[in-house]
């Protein structure tokens, strides 16, 4: 087999078998592990495709497999399909990957999961892979549409995997309707976009766009409609709000589906159609300001976490701000690389936190301490991730973040550069706080190494264990590789970008040791310090509070309103009909009078009527 | 001069008005079935008169039969009239709507 | 002044006025008596339309059949209710307005038609036509008719049978 399409093809169908297989089959859904190992295995087949696919695609070039599904006269007016190029391949790949080491990971940390459920959360794994598969292959916008919703909705179904959990379920509501908003704008662009050039094809819309023939008015609101699509799924400013209260889901989807694959899907649209949005540089300018000034935002409320997975999800929002911006400065490969590497290290992050969480009993960081010496291999693998967010040399991120800042520069943004390295000093403080906090030093709260109902910690047992040393050694991997041979940057990068990126990360390093390991700092007083604007990031900056607002107050006095009108002006309208109707019988009733002289009176009248008829002069 | 048709068919039509005005008018049950006599009665002038001018006896033989049903109808009317006495101890027209819709 | 006009408008006017008489009295046993004698004035009416069968079946079972069932239906009723019977009416000038409206209907078809004046000669014996007809073309209702006599009796025995 030489075509990367076909391959690409196989590795889409197989998790789609399995969820077809899962789904149909309840008796053996509901047999649980069995269920699992099902998803697994075909999770492992379509990881072996989806290598094969990227290598044969190779550099440049690419094939499609299409299939025409509305058919219209002037050639199909949608297909779908696969386009498999070195994008899509390498896109595909990490997916793939990620997903079969999550879903084997799984089986260690729902371990003691009720059966059924953990035949329904497989089920829905398969799906996710599937639609995301779907997603990264999509030869044109409205597979790309139908994909993207299919992603969507299994994000709900998997964060509020507890569903009997209030706070589960009102976060996976919360996660759809923030997303959908995004949804609909990206909807409106693609329509308009179809309307301005005829077609939904990638491919031709390249081709028109190479040739200058997409007419630029009215492109900026396209364009612009398409990013809120890619906001809203990949939580850039306002839209964030939903990933950190995602986390309510079980940590192997958070590292799923909030770090390597769904949010990435945004960053991934923007680089797909990134030949689009050159049209349009003010778009462009207005994606990479939102991008930094969500990363610098993000950081900050990152700081004030002290549950271990918000602090994960704000990270992972900071570092998607940091890929738009990257795109934003008109160097998407910069962007697609750290889209890459984020998703291995931050999927170790997430994964690794897990460890924490089954081992210890609980999220927040101030309860744990001193675990390295119970979860050594844990507190290895942890932070070897930590070093790759922090940007230090050698590790996967490093190299990435910093094509990100130089590109940023050379783009034309010196502002968001200075945020973006901000974001950076940040980022590395606070992932290195909860390093401190949690595996180093003195417990707060507990013996180190004991659990909140006395039991020893233990290290990960095997099934999570794998997963976490195989990432590990691919963040370690690739940082060496890097280091080596790096890819050709698409600009010439300045000389003195990337000491400024060590020395940030490793000033950041040093403050929270200072802080947080030698105590020389106080806490108190660098809180003290940034008073108000901690306070601020403790409330979030009210930004999920504006969206409370806007859905309690405005959406639901709207819903309240159209169901006062429905009730009663159209159901009053029509119980209106009726009452007449009944009153209509009433009167007309009172013509069965049940008295014989009535019924005389009425035929004598017949009876004139016809007479008069009959011998109406004419 | 002699008297024509229309004579005899003007008599029998106010005669039927007349019995209509009764029909309607009464209270008593037995007073409306009086009311229908005078309208039967009418029919079978305007019949007879029918059949003596176009010389067809077919006429007067229709009255033949209609003045026995009439009779008929009147005996078994009465019968009734007498059982809805038994039953609801009342002879006023109104007061008989058990058919009221 | 013929006596075939005399005596029609002689029995018009006893016709008629023995007619209103038994729609407008109040004492339902007088309604009664002027029918009896509106039945007779149409004997008479037959009669003077050369109609000596038919004059005499009119008295036999209108004037003295019919009369005598009503009068017995009254005695009884009235005899049930244990007062006698008084007439009021309701509606009158609806009553009259709707009889009116048909009397002109009537009269006006009656204007507008083509009737003829004179009595058209007969030579045959009318009773004998009318039988000789009655038992050839008209024998099946004349059967009828006995057979609805029979039931129309039991169903009067039938529904005035005594109680139990």
């Amino acid at each position: 087999m030489t075509d990367p399409a076909l391959a690409a093809l196989i590795a889409l169908l197989l998790p789609a078998c399995a969820f077809v297989i899962l789904a149909l089959a309840g008796p053996f859904r509901r047999l649980g592990r069995p269920a699992a190992y099902l998803s697994i295995v075909f999770s492992a087949a379509a990881l072996v495709a989806a290598i094969a696919a990227f290598r044969l695609a190779g550099e440049g070039g690419y094939s499609v497999w299409l299939w025409s599904w509305i058919p219209a006269e002037a050639g199909p007016l949608a297909t779908i399909g696969v386009l498999a190029d070195g994008d899509s391949a390498l896109m595909l790949v990490l997916v793939a990957l990620v997903s079969f080491l999550v879903q084997v990971y799984s089986l260690g940390y729902l371990s003691d999961e009720g059966v059924p459920s953990l035949g329904r959360y497989y089920t829905y794994q398969s799906l996710f892979a599937f639609s995301m598969m779907g997603l990264v292959l999509a030869p044109n916008f409205v597979q790309l549409y139908i994909c993207w919703e299919l992603v969507g909705l299994c994000s709900y179904l998997l964060i509020g995997y507890w569903y009997t959990r209030p706070e589960a379920a009102r976060a996976a509501v919360k996660a759809f309707w923030i997303t959908k908003a995004g949804d609909v704008g990206m909807l409106i662009g693609i329509v308009l976009l179809w309307r301005l050039t005829g077609t939904f094809d990638f491919l031709q819309l390249l081709q028109l766009a190479d040739a200058g023939a997409i007419p630029l008015a009215g492109l900026g609101v396209i364009t612009f409609c398409i990013y809120l699509g890619a906001a809203g799924k990949s939580a850039q400013f306002p839209f964030h709000v939903w990933l950190p209260d995602a986390m309510e889901g079980p940590t192997p989807v958070s590292a799923l589906i909030h770090a390597a694959t769904m949010v990435t899907a945004g960053v991934y649209l923007l680089t797909r159609t990134v030949w689009l949005f050159r049209l349009t540089p003010d778009v462009m300018e207005i994606v990479a300001w939102n991008g930094a000034f969500t990363a610098l935002l993000a950081a900050v409320l990152a700081c004030v976490q002290t549950d271990i997975k918000r602090v994960l999800a704000y990270s992972t929002v900071s570092q998607l701000g940091y890929m738009m911006a990257a795109i934003g400065a008109g160097f998407a490969s910069a962007g697609f690389l750290h889209l890459l590497t984020h998703g291995i290290f931050k999927a170790l992050l997430f994964l690794g936190a897990g460890a924490v969480i089954h081992a210890v009993g609980t999220n927040d960081i101030f309860a744990m301490g001193g675990l390295w010496r119970r979860m050594p291999q844990t507190a290895i693998v942890f932070v070897i991730g930590t070093l790759s967010l922090a940007g230090v040399p050698l590790f996967a991120g490093f190299f990435s973040k910093e094509e990100i800042l130089g590109a940023v520069l050379v783009g034309g943004f010196p502002v968001p550069f200075a945020i973006l390295l901000l974001g950076a000093f940040l980022t590395a403080f606070y992932m290195f706080r909860v390093v401190f906090v949690t595996f180093a030093g003195v417990p707060a709260a507990l013996p180190a190494g004991h659990r909140s109902d006395g039991s020893h910690v233990h290290d990960a047992p095997p099934f999570m264990a794998l997963p976490l040393w195989i990432l590990a050694v691919m963040c370690v991997g690739i940082g060496i590789l890097f280091a080596a041979w790096h890819p050709a940057a698409e600009f010439e990068m300045l000389g003195w970008v990337t000491p400024a990126a060590i020395a940030v990360s490793l000033g950041g390093i040093a403050l929270a040791y200072l802080v947080y390991e030698r105590r020389a700092i106080s806490a108190d007083a660098l809180a003290k310090a940034f008073a108000p604007i901690r306070a601020a990031a403790l409330r979030r900056f009210w930004i999920d509070d504006a969206f409370a607002f806007v859905y309690r107050r405005l959406m639901l006095s709207l819903s309240w309103l159209v169901g006062w009108v429905d009730r009663y002006l159209v159901d009053g309208l029509v119980n209106l009909f009726s009452a007449w109707t009944l009153s209509a019988g009433g009167g007309l009733r009172r013509i069965q009078s049940g008295r014989a002289q009535d019924y005389v009176y009425g035929i004598a009248l017949g009876v004139l009527l016809l007479m008069v008829w009959i011998r109406w002069p004419r | 001069m002699t008297v024509g048709l229309g004579a005899y068919l003007t008599l029998a039509a106010v005669l039927f008005a007349i019995g209509f005005f009764g029909v309607v008018t009464r209270r008593n049950t037995i007073g409306i079935l009086l009311g229908i006599e005078l309208m039967l009665n009418a029919v079978n002038i305007n019949l007879v008169a029918f059949a003596r001018y176009n010389a067809d006896v077919v006429g007067m033989v229709f009255t033949t039969f209609t003045i026995p049903i009439t009779v008929a109808e009147v005996a078994l009317g009465l019968a009734i009239v007498i059982l809805i006495f038994r039953m609801k101890r009342t002879a006023i027209a109104d007061h008989l709507d058990i058919l009221r819709g | 002044m013929s006596l075939e006009v005399v005596t029609f408008w002689a029995l018009c006017v006893l016709l008629i006025g023995s007619a209103l008489a038994v729609v407008l009295t109040k004492n339902l046993f007088h309604s009664v008596l002027y029918l009896a004698l509106s039945l007779t004035a149409t004997a008479g009416v037959f009669l003077a339309l050369d109609a000596e069968f038919l004059a005499a079946v009119q008295l036999l079972l209108y004037a003295g059949g019919v009369v005598t069932i009503v009068v017995f239906a009254i005695v009884v009723t009235e005899r049930l209710v244990g007062e006698r019977i008084t007439q009021t009416s309701r509606h009158i000038l609806a009553g009259l307005v709707l009889a009116g409206a048909l009397l002109l209907a009537l009269l006006r078809v009656l204007r507008g038609a083509d009737l003829p004046v004179e009595r058209q000669v007969i030579t045959v014996d009318v009773t004998r036509a009318i039988g000789q007809v009655l038992l050839t073309e008209f024998v099946l209702p004349f059967e009828l008719l006995a057979v609805l006599l029979l039931v129309g009796l039991l169903g009067a025995l039938y529904f005035a049978r005594p109680e139990e």
